[in-house]
C-alpha cells in the first residue's frame, strides 16, 4: 500500500517521481483548504447579509435574523417546549421509517426472486406509484386519528416505496451467474440469500436508503401540518400563524439537523458494509 | 507442512480409488464419471423459432482425465457444460454422472465461468472459502484447506483482499481454486483464460496442469484455442458449427508432466496439433490457398 510521503522525505528526493507524488500532493491539500476556506465565507457572509438586510430593509417578521433565530432556539429548548415536539416527530420516523425500508426491501427481495409476483403486481405497483403520496396523508389522519400513528402510516408509505424499488431495481440487474454458482458450490436458500443476493444488492439497498431519509422527514411533517397537537411540522405551523418567524426556522433547523445526523447514520453503516466496494479506488496490485 | 498435504492427497486418492470401485460395482459403469447420451439442446429464439444449439452429443469421460473441447465459437460448448452443471434443462437425451442421472443443479462439480466470477463483496479467502460450508469440516481442517489451495495458486498474503484489487491472472486463479478448494470430483471450465494476454495465459495453464498433476480431478475444458487444447489435454473433442456434433475426438500422447513453455518442442504435439488443425480448418471453411499463404 501506497504510504503518503511526509515534505522530508520528499526534500530527501529519493527520486525525483516520488517527489513529484508528494508534490501533487501537496497540490491536492492546498487546494481543498482553499475550497473550505471559501465556502466558509460564502455561508458567513449570507449570514451577515441576512442579519444586515433584516429590519434594515426587509420587515424581521417576513425573514427574521440569525441572531433571533438563536435566542430563540434557544429560549424554545429552554422550556423544553421544543424538545417534546422533537421527540415526538422523532418517534414518528423511528417508527415509520425502518418498518418502511425493511418492507420495502423485502418486498423488492421477493419480486425479484419471484417471476410471477412480479408479473402480477408490478404493473398494479406501478400505478399506485403514480399516486402523488403526500396527497394520501388527510386519508391517514382519518383512519388512524391525529396521533403519532397517522405520521408514522405517512412515513412508511413514503419510505417503504423508494426502498422497494430500489431493492428491486438491483434484483433485476443482479447477475445471475452468482446465483447459479453460489448453488453449485451447494449455497442452501440462507446462504443464497444472506451472502449473495443481500450483499450484490446492497449498493442499491443502500440508494434506497439514503434516499428515502429526507422523504421520511418530509412524510412526518406533511402529517403534521395536517392535524396534530405535537411534532416540529406542528410548531412551524403554529409559530407561522402567529407570525413568530423565528421559530419556524427553529423548526426548519432542527429538521434540517434531523436529515443530516439519520444521513450521516446511514452513511457509516453504508461504507462498513459496502467495504468490498470503496476499498476498490485505494489499491490495485498487479501480478 | 508440505508432506502433510501430501500424505493428505494420498489418502485423499486411496479413497478415491475404493470409491470409484464401489461405484464400479454398484453401478457398472466402468470408470465413467460423466457419460452424454445423445443428448440435444434447443433455444427458443425471440422470434418464436427454435434453435438447435447442440445435436445429439454423446461422450464418455473417465474418472482422472483431462478433456478439453474446442469449436467455432459460439457453437455450443459452453451450453455442454451448463447441462453437464445442471445448469439449464436438457431438450433430449441424458447425461449420467458418477452413474446416476443429471436432473436438477448437479452440486458434485466444480464451475469456473469465462469471467473470473469471483464475489465482489466477499475476500479472496472467502471466496475459496465458499464451497467448504456444505463439507461440514472441521475448523483446522477447513483452514488447513484454504491455506494449502491458496498457497497452491501463489496467493498467499492476499487472502484478505476483495477481488476488485486483485490482478486479472490473480482473480482467474483464484477462481479456479475456488472451485477446487471443495474437491468435486470433476471441474468444468469455461474459457477461463480466454481474456487474459498471452504470457499471463501460459503461466496459468502452467500453474493448472502443476494443480491438476497433483489433484488429478477430473477437468472437462472448453477452449477455443488449439494450442491450448493440445497442450492441457489427454484427449480433444472437437465440435462442429451450429448445430454442434462432435465432430472427433483426438488423443494426446504426449507425456507428463508437461512443459508448457515449450510446449511445441515436446513431443506428440506437432503430431496432434496437425491432426485437429486438420479437422479444425474444414469446419472454418477455409479453402486450402488461404491455408497454405497463412503458413
Amino acid at each position: 500500500m501506497a504510504k503518503e510521503m511526509s515534505p522530508e522525505q520528499a526534500r530527501a528526493g529519493v527520486s525525483s517521481g516520488e517527489a513529484a507524488i508528494a508534490e501533487t500532493a501537496g497540490f491536492v491539500w492546498k487546494r481543498s483548504l482553499w475550497v473550505m476556506l471559501l465556502r466558509t465565507a460564502v455561508v458567513v457572509g449570507f449570514l451577515l447579509l441576512w442579519e444586515i438586510a433584516s429590519g434594515r430593509w426587509i420587515e424581521p417578521f417576513l425573514i427574521s435574523s440569525p441572531s433571533r433565530i438563536l435566542s430563540s432556539m434557544i429560549t424554545s429548548f429552554q422550556s423544553g417546549d421544543l424538545l417534546q415536539h422533537t421527540w415526538v416527530t422523532f418517534q414518528e420516523i423511528g417508527i415509520g421509517f425502518p418498518v418502511g425500508a425493511l418492507s420495502g426491501i423485502a418486498l423488492g427481495y421477493w419480486f425479484g426472486r419471484s417471476q410471477l409476483l412480479a408479473e402480477i403486481f408490478e404493473p398494479i405497483i406501478m400505478a399506485l406509484n403514480g399516486i402523488p403520496r403526500t396527497a394520501l396523508a388527510p386519508l391517514f389522519i382519518v383512519w388512524l386519528g391525529i396521533g403519532i400513528w397517522s405520521k408514522v402510516g405517512v412515513v412508511f408509505l413514503l419510505t417503504f416505496f423508494l426502498n422497494f424499488f430500489n431493492t428491486y431495481a438491483g434484483m433485476r440487474q443482479m447477475d445471475e451467474e452468482y446465483i447459479d454458482l453460489a448453488r453449485l458450490m451447494g449455497a442452501n436458500r440462507w446462504k443464497l440469500t444472506f451472502r449473495v443476493i443481500l450483499p450484490a444488492i446492497s449498493p442499491y439497498v443502500f440508494t434506497g436508503i439514503r434516499t428515502s431519509i429526507p422523504f421520511s422527514v418530509i412524510g412526518a411533517i406533511v402529517g403534521e401540518f395536517i392535524a396534530a397537537t405535537e411534532g416540529v411540522g406542528f410548531f412551524i405551523r403554529l409559530s407561522a400563524g402567529i407570525f413568530k418567524t423565528a421559530d419556524v426556522f427553529v423548526g426548519i433547523i432542527v429538521l434540517m439537523l434531523m436529515v443530516i445526523a439519520m444521513d450521516k447514520v446511514a452513511e457509516m453503516i453504508e461504507k462498513r458494509v459496502l467495504q468490498w466496494q470503496v476499498r476498490t479506488d485505494h489499491v490495485t496490485i498487479q501480478g | 507442512m508440505r508432506d502433510e498435504f501430501m500424505e493428505q492427497s494420498h489418502q485423499a486418492a486411496a479413497q478415491e480409488i475404493s470409491s470409484r470401485e464401489a461405484l464400479e460395482k454398484a453401478h457398472g459403469a466402468g470408470d465413467l464419471v460423466i457419460q452424454v447420451e445423445n443428448v440435444t439442446k434447443a433455444f427458443q429464439t425471440p422470434d418464436r423459432g427454435t434453435m438447435v444449439a447442440l445435436d445429439n452429443i454423446s461422450l464418455n469421460i473417465s474418472y482422472g482425465e483431462f478433456v478439453t473441447i474446442v469449436g467455432p465459437s459460439g457453437c455450443g460448448k459452453s451450453t455442454l457444460l451448463k447441462l453437464i452443471a445442471g445448469l439449464t434443462p436438457i431438450s433430449g437425451g441424458r447425461i449420467f454422472y458418477q452413474g446416476s442421472e443429471v436432473q436438477g443443479l448437479n452440486t458434485k462439480v466444480g464451475y469456473v465461468p469465462q469471467e473470473s466470477k469471483l464475489f465482489p463483496w466477499l475476500t479472496l479467502e472467502d471466496n475459496v472459502a465458499f464451497g467448504l460450508d456444505s463439507k461440514h469440516y472441521s475448523r483446522q481442517k477447513r483452514e488447513q484447506q484454504l491455506r494449502y489451495f491458496i498457497n497452491l495458486a501463489g496467493l498467499t498474503g492476499f487472502e484478505k483482499y476483495y477481488p476488485a484489487q486483485l490482478s486479472g491472472g490473480m482473480g482467474k486463479r483464484a477462481s479456479i481454486i475456488r472451485a477446487l478448494a471443495y474437491e468435486p470430483p470433476v471441474i468444468l471450465m469455461d474459457e477461463p483464460f480466454g481474456p487474459l494476454d498471452a504470457q499471463t495465459r501460459m503461466i496459468l495453464q502452467d500453474e493448472l496442469l502443476k494443480i491438476w498433476e497433483q489433484k488429478r480431478q477430473t477437468i472437462v475444458f472448453v477452449t477455443h484455442d488449439l494450442v491450448e487444447a493440445v497442450a492441457l489435454a489427454d484427449r480433444v473433442v472437437v465440435m462442429t458449427h451450429r448445430p454442434a456434433r462432435i465432430k472427433d475426438v483426438i488423443q494426446v500422447p504426449m507425456n507428463r508432466p508437461r512443459n508448457i513453455f515449450e510446449i511445441h518442442r515436446q513431443e506428440g504435439f506437432d503430431e496432434a496439433y496437425g491432426r485437429l488443425w486438420n479437422i479444425f480448418r474444414h469446419e472454418l471453411n477455409i479453402g486450402g490457398v488461404r491455408n497454405n499463404s497463412d503458413g
